[in-house]
């Protein structure tokens, strides 16, 4: 179920998914947008790994496994 | 800049994000005719490679490291933006070949439209161009080429289409570099870099307005920009307010802005190509069978080095085993017949019988890499790795290290984190590389008796051999949480991986690692064995000419009092002047240091030969034991079981030594070379004077405790 206020992306549950509003700490993004993570990508969380702390996730076409810290610097709407 | 005049030997750099498949583009060009080396003044791998070109001379084409942008974050993506941005550096290229992955060209535009507006003559490669008709992709390539105003290529590496228009092309732009000049810059700065840029423009030695930009971004550690040149920069940057995170994430926005309807123009997908990699990682990436899969694999591997390997390495060992005896009986008798036999071809046996086992290695390690597997394999342990202060990349660090710890300490290098970087640097020579195999495999035949279970199926000697492996990781991973609490940083960590689509391995790229990984063993570790071999031979063939003759005449005494056979006397005569031999000299000067570990003089010899490398250990004990016999160097086993203290008449090699020996071997830090590769990747001395001496004291006082609680 979509959130309709941004929110980060590191409170969903694996399965939901949303479309990248905007981040939240310049040093991230700056990382997250060269590997081609921008605003008005599609986000889905698709699983947490074994040992929890990270997340497989799906941005647009790319997969990518990113922290929950990471994760969290991400509101999806 | 390019005044239409090709150089002597013009330069063409291979750019593109991580996984574009540069590599293979790079091993089709070049073949094995490929030279692997370092950038100056750092530690990243620099791959250079000749490419003939018709009418032109030589071509020298150099791989750079993926990089996403000219903001790098790790150390192999800050050197491409040095080189780059250099014209004056003996790398900066005549012509740049951009490699892009036809599939996510949405994403791999960002880099080029950043080397574009650095005016540097380029040629876009589209690789994976195979997947073109068979995942309903179309690309519009007149028209993209059009629109970016620079020749684009489509390529691949698997049925080898495009290369031929490629070398063509390259050969067209090195012609005539001014033909594909940019008309229009794809970012103009800001208004309010406009400020800093107008005011630095004409002190920085800088192409274009871009150019300056990036010196200004990056002139703290840019090394090619002068001292007095950086603290201007750094002066203009707080008075003008230049906040460079904030003009980055405004730049790469308004890139993707600029080039995203060009892509969106030109390439199709027409279905969802990825769905097979997301089946592929539901069991691979799943939380309970990702796990499981790991270790199967991990097993998998170490049954097939040890399967597989043995054969070709029986094979080696038979051939110098001949080649030695061979020698010494169509030679003379003498001091060269000797060196030649028990210094340079049981050291050249020593070194290549590694081979198989390595080779077979780094073929698994090539394939997991080429299938995608080892990015999973670090998201998967991450999480646990964080928790011993390492990334999830570490993983791939702590594999390869069982191969060998040199390549494993170089790809650290992806880590960003310098702590975690430097716990992954420490730790990784603990777990076991295939030097120590050969002395793992002698000493087990000491250490555990010959038992099996289940009709031959488990062998208590194999469960033996896979405790070592453990305890190597173990021992890794204990010290790297030793480490996490005693060096604090707070520096930011990251993982942020991709993890790309599964892909059946380029074979070309695998045969191509294997080879150049075996090569670079065989010549480097190859030359130090061989060099101690000979030293060893020499130290234990010579000694002090008094303790010399006294040693033969004391022999000579006993044989007539004693009726000695002749063999008898002759082997008497040998072991008597090895203790009285300089090496025999060297192992007594330190039996005081290793009695405590149920070590004697000639153990001591073996111990002080394998700092230098461990693999050396297994050639020393040939080399200790084979004087003045003429048995089968390679039977060092059956010639140790025979070894007996002289005052006790016991057995040196029992359990307890035995234990005791592979506890410190699982341990120390016996191996130059990553000392060596340390100090360059860490940059300083301290971090392998650390290395070394936290590993040997774990070794020494391990194999101490395990000693005195077996005898």
């Amino acid at each position: 179920m979509p959130f309709h206020v941004p929110a980060a992306a590191s409170l969903f549950e694996a399965g939901q998914s949303g479309t990248i509003d905007r981040f939240t700490n310049e040093y991230l993004a700056g990382k997250l947008l060269d590997i081609g993570v921008r605003p008005g990508s599609r986000l889905r969380v698709v699983r947490k790994s074994p040992f929890g702390g990270s997340w497989y996730v799906k941005i647009d076409r790319q997969c990518l496994a990113l922290r929950k810290k990471e994760l969290a610097c991400i509101m999806v709407k | 800049m390019h005044n239409g005049q090709v150089k002597a030997t013009p330069v063409v750099g291979l750019v593109g994000n991580p996984n574009s498949g540069k590599s293979s583009l790079f091993n089709i060009l070049t073949g094995l005719r490929q030279r692997i080396g370092n950038f100056p003044g750092v530690t990243v791998e620099k791959k250079a490679g000749m490419l003939s070109l018709p009418g032109l001379p030589t071509v020298e084409l150099i791989d750079f490291p993926g990089a996403y942008s000219c903001y790098p974050t790790s150390l192999d993506e800050r050197l491409v933006v040095q080189e780059l941005t250099n014209p004056e550096g003996d790398l900066f290229p005549d012509a740049i070949l951009y490699v892009a992955d036809i599939t996510k060209l949405d994403k791999h535009l960002l880099l080029f439209t950043q080397l574009r507006d650095l005016d540097l003559p380029m040629i876009l490669v589209l690789n994976m161009a195979d997947l073109m008709d068979a995942d309903g992709l179309t690309v519009d390539i007149p028209r993209l080429s059009k629109a970016l105003e620079v020749p684009v290529v489509p390529v691949s590496s698997r049925d080898h289409r495009g290369i031929a228009e490629l070398k063509e092309a390259i050969t067209d732009l090195l012609r005539d570099p001014n033909r594909f000049r940019p008309r229009q810059a794809f970012f103009e700065p800001g208004a309010n870099t406009r400020d800093v840029l107008a005011e630095l423009r004409r002190e920085l030695p800088a192409r274009n307005d871009y150019h300056a930009l990036l010196l200004t971004h990056h002139a703290p550690w840019l090394k090619h920009i002068p001292d007095a040149t950086r603290h201007q920069v750094q002066e203009a940057r707080v008075r003008h307010g230049f906040h460079s995170l904030r003009s980055q994430v405004e730049e790469t926005m308004e890139r993707y802005n600029t080039f995203e309807p060009i892509v969106r123009g030109s390439v199709r997908h027409a279905g969802d190509t990825s769905s097979r990699s997301d089946r592929i990682d539901n069991v691979v990436t799943h939380p309970i069978f990702g796990p499981i899969l790991f270790i199967a694999l991990m097993l998998l591997l170490f049954q097939a080095l040890f399967a597989w390997a043995s054969v070709p390495m029986d094979l080696i060992e038979f051939t110098f085993g001949t080649l030695g005896e061979s020698i010494r009986t169509t030679l003379p008798a003498g001091w060269f017949t000797d060196l030649l036999v028990d210094g340079i071809v049981a050291g050249l046996g020593g070194v290549l019988v590694f081979l198989p086992q390595i080779a077979i290695l780094f073929f698994f390690i090539a394939i997991l890499e080429e299938v995608g597997y080892l990015a999973r394999a670090a998201y998967l342990f991450d999480s646990l790795m964080q928790r011993f202060g390492l990334n999830g990349r570490s993983v791939v660090a702590l594999i390869s290290g069982h191969a060998c710890a040199i390549p494993a300490i170089m790809s650290t290098r992806t880590i960003s984190n310098w702590k975690e970087r430097l716990l992954t640097i420490l730790v990784t020579p603990l777990t076991s590389c295939s030097a120590r195999i050969p002395v793992y495999v002698i000493l087990i035949s000491f250490a555990v008796p010959p038992v099996v279970y289940f009709n031959g199926l488990i062998s208590l000697q194999g469960l033996a051999f896979a405790g070592l492996y453990f305890l190597g990781i173990l021992g890794a991973m204990l010290s790297a949480l030793a480490f996490k609490v005693i060096l604090r940083t707070p520096e930011r960590s990251f993982l942020m991986l991709e993890l790309p689509e599964y892909r059946i391995p380029v074979w070309r790229n695998v045969g191509t690692t294997v080879w150049q990984k075996s090569k670079t063993f065989v010549l480097e570790a190859g030359k130090i064995i061989m060099i101690i071999s000979v030293i060893l031979w020499a130290a234990s063939t010579y000694g002090p000419p008094a303790d010399m003759a006294a040693a033969e005449a004391q022999v000579t005494e006993r044989a007539r009092a004693q009726e000695l056979s002749e063999e008898q006397a002759a082997d008497l005569l040998a072991s008597e002047r090895l203790e009285a031999s300089y090496a025999g000299h060297l192992g007594k000067a330190i039996e005081p240091v290793i009695r405590p570990l149920g070590y004697d003089w000639k153990i001591g010899i073996a111990l002080l030969t394998s700092f230098a490398a461990r693999e050396v250990f297994v050639g020393t004990m040939a080399t200790i034991y084979s004087i003045g016999s003429t048995d089968d160097e390679f039977r060092i086993r059956e010639r140790l079981a025979e070894e007996r203290n002289p005052v006790t008449n016991e057995p040196v090699y029992n359990p307890a030594t035995a234990w005791s020996l592979l506890i410190f071997y699982v341990f120390a830090m016996m191996c130059m070379s990553t000392l060596a590769v340390t100090k360059r990747e860490t940059n300083s001395w301290k971090w392998p004077i650390v290395q070394f001496v936290f590993m040997t004291a774990i070794a020494y006082f391990g194999a101490m405790a395990v000693y005195q609680s077996l005898s």
